[in-house]
């Protein structure tokens, strides 16, 4: 009962909160062949357009989690509900995250069938990269309750990236892009740590 | 007195701090660790000075022709549309059309084609799980009527019909075909270059505002939107509608103010930089006004496109929309001039690039494109504001909403 009424929730808060960010996800997608190319990449080359796009996706999809709430007279009214507000925004988080493994499969099986080389430590560094952006958006949307401040933090870490590579060492996004071998766990533990901590500080502000 | 309650809202925000925590980032990480050694003259010790661009049109069209011959072989074009690689394969019209090209350019006709082809040496690429056959060309013929101009419209139609990024690209092909190598007098000459023309500060203000433009290119926008859409937020809207100024000058207090607060931490750095030459360069005789007019002109007209994109865009849709509009501008602008890092400053790229302490040369061949350029995102800025404070002042007199996607008078609202 509990948990049918909990899907209930999500697919509606989904439905009514979301879908634009569903579809501009998509939509990055769909015209990310303008940029790059998928079809004949090595291992590392292959990495390239995964490494950058799947934190992108992550951005789009997990910085805005506590969007709905974000005006403070909504917050209240969905504070005073019985359903816990904190495992509203856990579930939107894990629909998120399911959305992005999706989407960044869907990529990596059609770049393997057009012949590049995707390896599922590539599929996994990519899909560790955007739930570790998506992450960072959600953590400092919590902290400043503001998505705008969710987008700049993560939209500059990504920038930040893209210019110092691995002079962020641990924390540098594009593993294999910059010559890395191994999947990046350093990352999947910031991701987990950045959600938690701002899942509770939502928690306890106010 | 409007102006100050409002730079003091901007300097209450948190969005400017993290805006200024972003720029002395972008400063002390790129810039500031990168200009502390002193640019050395070249030792005579007959070393490597590195090559330079020497715009050779035989050298071009031989080295050019060549590699088309061998991209068409194996109908195979590695570009860089945005900053990444991408195969191209042609389908059959477009591989027609590239064929008249090669014929015009070695005057070889459909069967000729095809014998150089036959007999050119083969090799193979891996590329993923696939193994492609690549022909190599050492020279082709050149067509003695071919002129230098004709070939770079050819060129032009070549890379435009690989989608661009290509190597054909007319405004590479002199750095890819035509690169000789430095001899000592060329390196000595760069380097007084550096010294005595732009007396190191010349050099180091380009660096400067190459690195910092990066990041002007996309933060600004994110407190524009954000101090835009703040009277929704707080549900300041129709008290603000209500006050006796008219639209037109609130926007333009509220736009001055956000470039002033802006610029403020740019304006740091650049002190912080200008410290920075004087230590290094103590004993040279530095025009230390460069460290602060070319980065000004260069920085300036970017921050103020970017914030007044910024306000329109929150005006008219969201500041989401904002965010993302101008997100995909500064990352396309970013990747699409990453390719060359100096010398190829055009007429409307946001982003100018001249990421090195050498070339000046290189830098005032395109000097007047640098300040039409600005020129052109400055009176785009003031366009755009202006037409965000008509936007608000449909919306304060009713006749206008906005486009939003949720929220009020939402696309997405859910329906009662």
């Amino acid at each position: 009962m509990a948990s049918g009424c909990l899907a209930k929730v999500v697919f509606s808060d989904a439905k009514h909160n979301f879908i634009i960010h569903y579809l501009a996800a998509i939509g990055l997608l769909l015209v990310s062949p303008v940029v790059f190319g998928f079809s004949g990449l090595d291992e590392r080359l292959a990495a390239i357009p995964l490494e950058m796009l799947a934190p992108i996706l992550g951005i789009i999809l997990m910085t805005p989690v506590f969007m709905p709430e974000q005006n403070e007279s909504i917050y209240d009214v969905v504070r005073s509900k019985k359903i816990s507000h904190t495992l509203v925004c856990l579930l939107r988080i894990l629909l998120s995250a399911v959305i992005i493994a999706l989407l960044v499969g869907g990529l990596s099986l059609h770049m393997y069938h057009s012949g590049s080389q995707v390896t599922a430590r590539v599929f996994a560094s990519a899909l560790i990269s955007a739930l570790t952006l998506g992450a960072l958006g959600t953590f400092a949307s919590a902290l400043g309750d503001s998505s705008i401040i969710g987008y700049m933090v993560s939209a500059s870490y990504f920038v930040l990236n893209m210019l110092l590579h691995n002079k962020l060492k641990k924390f540098d996004l594009f593993t294999f892009t910059d010559g890395g071998t191994k999947v990046n766990l350093w990352l999947a533990a910031a991701a987990a740590i950045l959600v938690f901590a701002a899942l509770l500080w939502r928690k306890i502000r106010k | 007195m409007l102006f100050k309650k409002e730079c003091k809202k901007i300097l209450l925000s948190l969005t400017f701090w993290i805006y200024c925590i972003l720029v002395v980032i972008m400063f002390a990480e790129n810039y500031y660790s990168e200009a502390k050694y002193p640019i050395g003259k070249p030792a005579k010790d007959g070393s490597d000075y590195g090559y330079m661009v020497r715009e050779d049109p035989e050298l071009i069209m031989e080295g050019a022709s060549a590699s088309l011959m061998s991209d068409f072989a194996s109908n195979r074009y590695v570009c860089y549309p945005y900053g990444f690689y991408k195969a191209v394969s042609l389908d059959k019209e477009d591989r027609d059309k590239v064929e008249e090209y090669v014929t015009e350019i070695t005057a070889w006709d459909h069967d000729e084609i095809l014998k150089q082809i036959d007999s050119a040496e083969v090799y193979y690429m891996e590329h993923g799980f696939s193994t492609f056959p690549g022909y190599k060309f050492e020279s082709v013929n050149i067509d003695k009527n071919m002129t230098y101009e004709r070939y770079k419209e050819i060129m032009a139609d070549i890379d435009d019909i690989l989608g661009g990024g290509s190597a054909y690209k007319v405004e590479t092909l002199a750095s890819r075909y035509s690169l000789v190598p430095m001899t000592y007098d060329d390196a000595v000459r760069e380097y007084e270059d550096s010294i005595t023309e732009d007396t190191v500060t010349g050099s180091l203000a380009r660096l400067f505002s190459d690195y910092t433009g990066i990041s002007l290119a996309l933060t600004p926008v994110f407190a524009a939107a954000a101090l835009t859409a703040a009277d929704r937020r707080r549900g300041m809207t129709e008290l603000v509608y209500s006050r006796n100024i008219s639209s037109l000058k609130l926007t333009f207090i509220r736009y001055g103010a956000l470039v002033a607060m802006m610029f403020i931490p740019v304006f740091l750095t650049m002190i912080a930089a200008a410290i920075q030459a004087g230590e290094v360069y103590g004993d040279e005789p530095l025009k230390m006004h460069y460290m602060f007019t070319t980065t000004t002109f260069w920085l300036l007209p970017e921050l103020m496109a970017v914030t007044a994109v910024g306000m329109f865009l929150t005006e008219f849709f969201s500041a989401g929309v904002a965010v993302a509009a101008q997100g995909s501008w500064a990352f396309l602008s970013l990747m699409s001039g990453g390719d060359e890092l100096s010398g190829n400053i055009t007429k409307f790229c946001l982003i100018c690039r001249h990421n090195t302490l050498y070339g000046r040369s290189e830098f005032m061949a395109t000097y007047n494109d640098f300040v039409f350029n600005r020129i052109f995102y400055i009176v785009l800025a003031l366009v755009l504001v202006l037409a965000a404070s008509y936007i608000y002042h449909l919306k304060r007199g009713g006749r206008f909403n906005g486009i939003r996607l949720f929220g009020k008078g939402g696309l997405f609202r859910r329906k009662a």
